[in-house]
């Protein structure tokens, strides 16, 4: 089996100072956190690495659409007021000649200060698995409304992006973020736990995002995150409804798309083919 | 008079390729320095910016970031790397359109000054010995206080395409901060994006 | 344990009989016959007509299996039969055969899921444990991953399978169907040079086919690469050595039959690698297994190869005597389900036409 190696830095990220830290490695890209123009203040780096299993022509052409696609709805996400990492630049070009260059691609973004709604519904649910007998029903009303209003304000938040015209592809919680909230865990040790279920939420990762009204798009993006919800958050699955909530009231087609949502429901992926 | 000539080391960038920024106001020999530039005058080879197109640092370092990333990969648009930095401020992919929208006009009074070592003869005490004898005008800080009272945020808005953003300074103090921010990011994605 | 596979869900008809010693160790292929029905060229094969073949085959393949492999019908303890995916009537062709032996011998019935048949088979050759499986054929495309019990769907096709995208092109080309047209198809496209611009439909971890095999029609039309007189040519041409050479010529020009061929497999397999590079960062697994007529291109084998070795895991494939379909692909199946009591009444032994892979309850795995 052929030797793990850390993936290389394009140029100009060779001069970085210091080296951009790498955060994950995905199937199609690597995020580093490095600094943006600005020395002080931080930005998250997105690398399409070139894949060499490709046509170099088909690769290219793949890689360019891709990153460019992605930054072009976070762009015009911003333009429209949407909570979005903003483009601070970009690279399609590659550099060096189709044989022996680079042919990847990287976009620079601003740095989302916070922690992923993944990591603060998981320490939702252990707090109240941990306290749910030492609590009187009031403080449970209060700690399960904190609850629903963070799903409510996500809902809000993917209303704004299907109204701006952009779905997002990959919606799941690790894909949403709270701004400002604190990333480890020490937040469980408070008496009340709602109170770190404040902030905005912020949409990251674009990756698989494409521009489309349509109420099928919008209610697929849709189901895929109650669907991610419901494998990775037991506890908070009954409170989609206040997620739908949030949505009906964010924008005019929502109620056309939250229909269109019972539908895909229905027909789950549940396609039976042809052998 | 005290020069503000700032040589800034822009991240990610070649530590070999710094850059040299200066801010103008009151400029009053713009045709002087527009006629070096049309002549070819390698002594005079800046971007010389009309700043009032500028809305902040961060768009101005979008632009020159932009720029030299393109001239380190060999694949500059216009004639050099300065040219390149004005250019790199457009939307568009019209060469001759930005010059005249962003670069430097006779009547320009507020001014912006890049210039990138290429090579190193040229130094923070070079440019700032060229330009103070060569630029009358008044040096200010290349900050984004200095440059809010310079930017004409209307037009900067219309060259973009970005009509329907909200103003900075409309509304109150929160407001205008996420209309300027969003206005920024606007500004820098439409840098980014150019051309694709 | 000793257990007789028989699959026809498609053009090929498979006997096969395999061991699995009481020691536990790895089993064995005692014998793995197929008889395959082969259609002209520009056309694909019917059920009807595909039926017919099974019938006049199967008898005949039973007994020439049983007789390699020096096995009497006493030590026979299952008879294991593809219950579906596939065409009705090849399937039933192959049901009843199965239902006659288990009543003619007092065996009992093993009704399998082809596609895990697939799965089973690719794991046993080649000791992959736990891979994310690409099962690729003219009737599926899938990417698998296994999960308590099930052998779960990550991905799929959306519209029509990947082996029916190229069967369908090479009807187009006029391409033999013998010994199978993506056979053939691959090996035309080795002379390919020319990468044409083909769509390219990747959503999430599914992917679509009809669009790249109307555009690659089209593109054939429009050049006037189709039909049988070009064909003819081909065949010709092949005899002259230089003849590719000279085709290719002038790049970026006219496109030739092998240039197109090089592009629609450059394109689709790329898309294939995409989603299951993407499922096999979403699991976690750094194994590939590729099964199914399609996985036994080279091609895709080496691009898969190159992904996985870039994830730092590895690729496992396996022959066509394995890959494509058979019969002991499903006898190993059904043994393993035997193997914890599983049988099929034989008012149940009945075949489908749809049998999604996922449907089956996988109690031979932790």
């Amino acid at each position: 089996m052929a030797e793990y190696k850390p993936p290389t830095l394009p140029s100009p990220f060779t001069n970085t100072t210091p080296p951009p830290t790498l955060l994950t490695q995905g199937a199609e890209a690597h995020v580093y956190k490095t600094a943006s123009l600005d020395p002080a203040i931080p930005a998250a780096l997105k690398i399409r690495p070139s894949k060499p299993y490709r046509h170099p022509i088909l690769d290219r052409r793949l890689t360019r659409q891709r990153i460019i696609q992605e930054a072009r709805c976070l762009f015009k996400l911003i333009k429209e007021g949407v909570s979005v990492p903003g483009v601070l630049a970009l690279d399609w070009e590659g550099h060096g000649g189709a044989e022996s260059g680079w042919g990847g691609a990287w976009l620079l973004m601003e740095w989302v200060e916070g922690a992923v709604v993944r990591v603060v519904l998981e320490r939702w649910e252990a707090w109240m698995k941990q306290n749910e007998a030492s609590l009187n029903p009031v403080q449970r009303e209060r700690e399960e409304a904190s609850a629903r209003a963070l799903l409510k304000r996500m809902g809000a938040t993917i209303g704004a992006l299907h109204k701006a015209g952009v779905i997002h592809g990959d919606l799941t919680t690790s894909n949403l973020m709270l701004r400002g909230s604190p990333q480890d865990n020490t937040a469980t040790t408070t008496t009340e736990n709602g109170a770190s279920m404040k902030g905005d939420i912020v949409l990251i990762d674009f990756g698989l995002a494409s521009q489309s009204v349509q109420d099928e798009d919008r209610a697929v993006d849709l189901y895929v995150l109650e669907r991610a919800i419901g494998s990775t958050h037991p506890r908070s699955e009954p409170f989609f409804d206040a997620l739908v909530q949030g949505y009906r009231e964010s924008h005019r087609g929502a109620p056309s798309t939250l229909k269109r949502l019972e539908d895909v429901r229905m027909r789950g992926r549940k396609r039976s083919m042809i052998g | 008079m005290a020069s503000y000539l700032e040589t800034i080391a822009l991240p990610h960038l070649p530590p070999s390729l710094p850059v040299h920024v200066a801010l103008y106001r009151d400029v009053q020999n713009s045709a002087f320095l527009k006629q070096q530039l049309l002549a070819g005058n390698a002594e005079f080879e800046y971007a010389l910016i009309d700043a009032s197109m500028v809305l902040s640092r961060a768009h101005a370092t979008s632009a020159v970031f932009r720029a030299v990333n393109d001239y380190i990969h060999e694949r500059l648009k216009s004639r050099n790397v300065h040219s390149e930095i004005v250019f790199s401020l457009s939307p568009t992919n019209n060469i001759a359109d930005s010059f005249r929208k962003f670069g430097i006009t006779d009547s320009t009074k507020d001014l912006l000054v890049v210039k990138v070592s290429e090579s190193p003869e040229i130094t923070h005490d070079s440019v700032a010995t060229h330009l103070g004898s060569s630029i009358q005008g008044t040096p200010v800080p290349f900050d984004d206080e200095t440059l809010s009272k310079i930017s004409d945020v209307g037009k900067i808005k219309k060259l973009y395409k970005l009509g329907a953003l909200p103003s900075p300074g409309q509304g109150n103090a929160a407001q205008g901060d996420d209309a300027k921010r969003r206005l920024e990011l606007s500004l820098l994605g439409a840098i980014a994006l150019r051309g694709s | 344990m000793i257990g007789i596979g028989m699959e026809g869900s498609a053009n090929k008809i498979g006997v096969g009989i395999m061991l699995h010693p009481e020691d536990g160790s790895t089993p064995q292929v005692l014998a793995n016959i197929r008889h395959t029905y082969v259609s002209p060229p520009g056309e694909g094969f019917l059920p009807k007509d595909t039926a017919r073949h099974h019938r006049a085959w199967v008898v005949k393949l039973v007994k020439e299996a049983l007789k390699e492999a020096r096995v009497s019908v006493d030590q026979v303890d299952c008879i294991c039969f593809t219950k579906g995916p596939g065409m009705g009537a090849p399937l039933q062709s192959v049901a009843v055969a199965a239902r006659m032996l288990s009543l003619l011998w007092g065996k009992e019935l093993v009704g399998v899921n082809h596609c895990v048949g697939h799965i089973e088979m690719g794991r046993l050759i080649t000791g992959a444990t736990n891979p994310v499986v690409l099962y690729v054929s003219g009737g599926n495309t899938q990417v698998i991953a296994y999960s308590s019990q099930r052998y779960r769907i990550f991905g799929e096709t959306l519209d029509i399978a990947v082996g029916n995208c190229l069967d369908r092109f090479a009807r187009t080309l006029h391409i033999p169907n013998d010994p199978a047209p993506g056979y053939n198809i691959e090996q035309l496209a080795k002379q390919g040079k020319q990468l044409v611009d083909l769509p390219y439909v990747v959503k999430g971890m599914d992917c679509s086919f009809s669009g790249i095999l109307a555009a690659i029609d089209g593109l054939a039309a429009s050049w006037g690469l189709g039909g049988e007189e070009r064909a003819r040519e081909d065949a010709q041409a092949q005899n002259a050595a230089a003849a590719a050479a000279d085709q290719n010529q002038d790049q970026d020009s006219k496109p030739t039959r092998a240039d197109l061929c090089f592009s629609l497999q450059e394109t689709v397999f790329s898309m294939l690698v995409e989603i299951t590079e993407r499922a096999m960062a979403h699991v976690g697994s750094k194994q590939v297994l590729i099964v199914g007529g399609v996985g036994s291109n080279e091609r895709l084998q080496e691009m898969m190869g190159i992904m996985a070795r870039d994830r730092g895991g590895s690729v496992y494939a396996t022959d066509e005597r394995f890959c494509i379909d058979n019969g002991i692909m499903i006898a190993q199946a059904g043994m393993l389900a035997y193997g914890t009591g599983f049988r099929t009444p034989l008012k149940e032994a009945t075949c489908t036409q749809r049998f999604r892979t996922d449907e089956v309850f996988v109690q031979w795995r932790d």
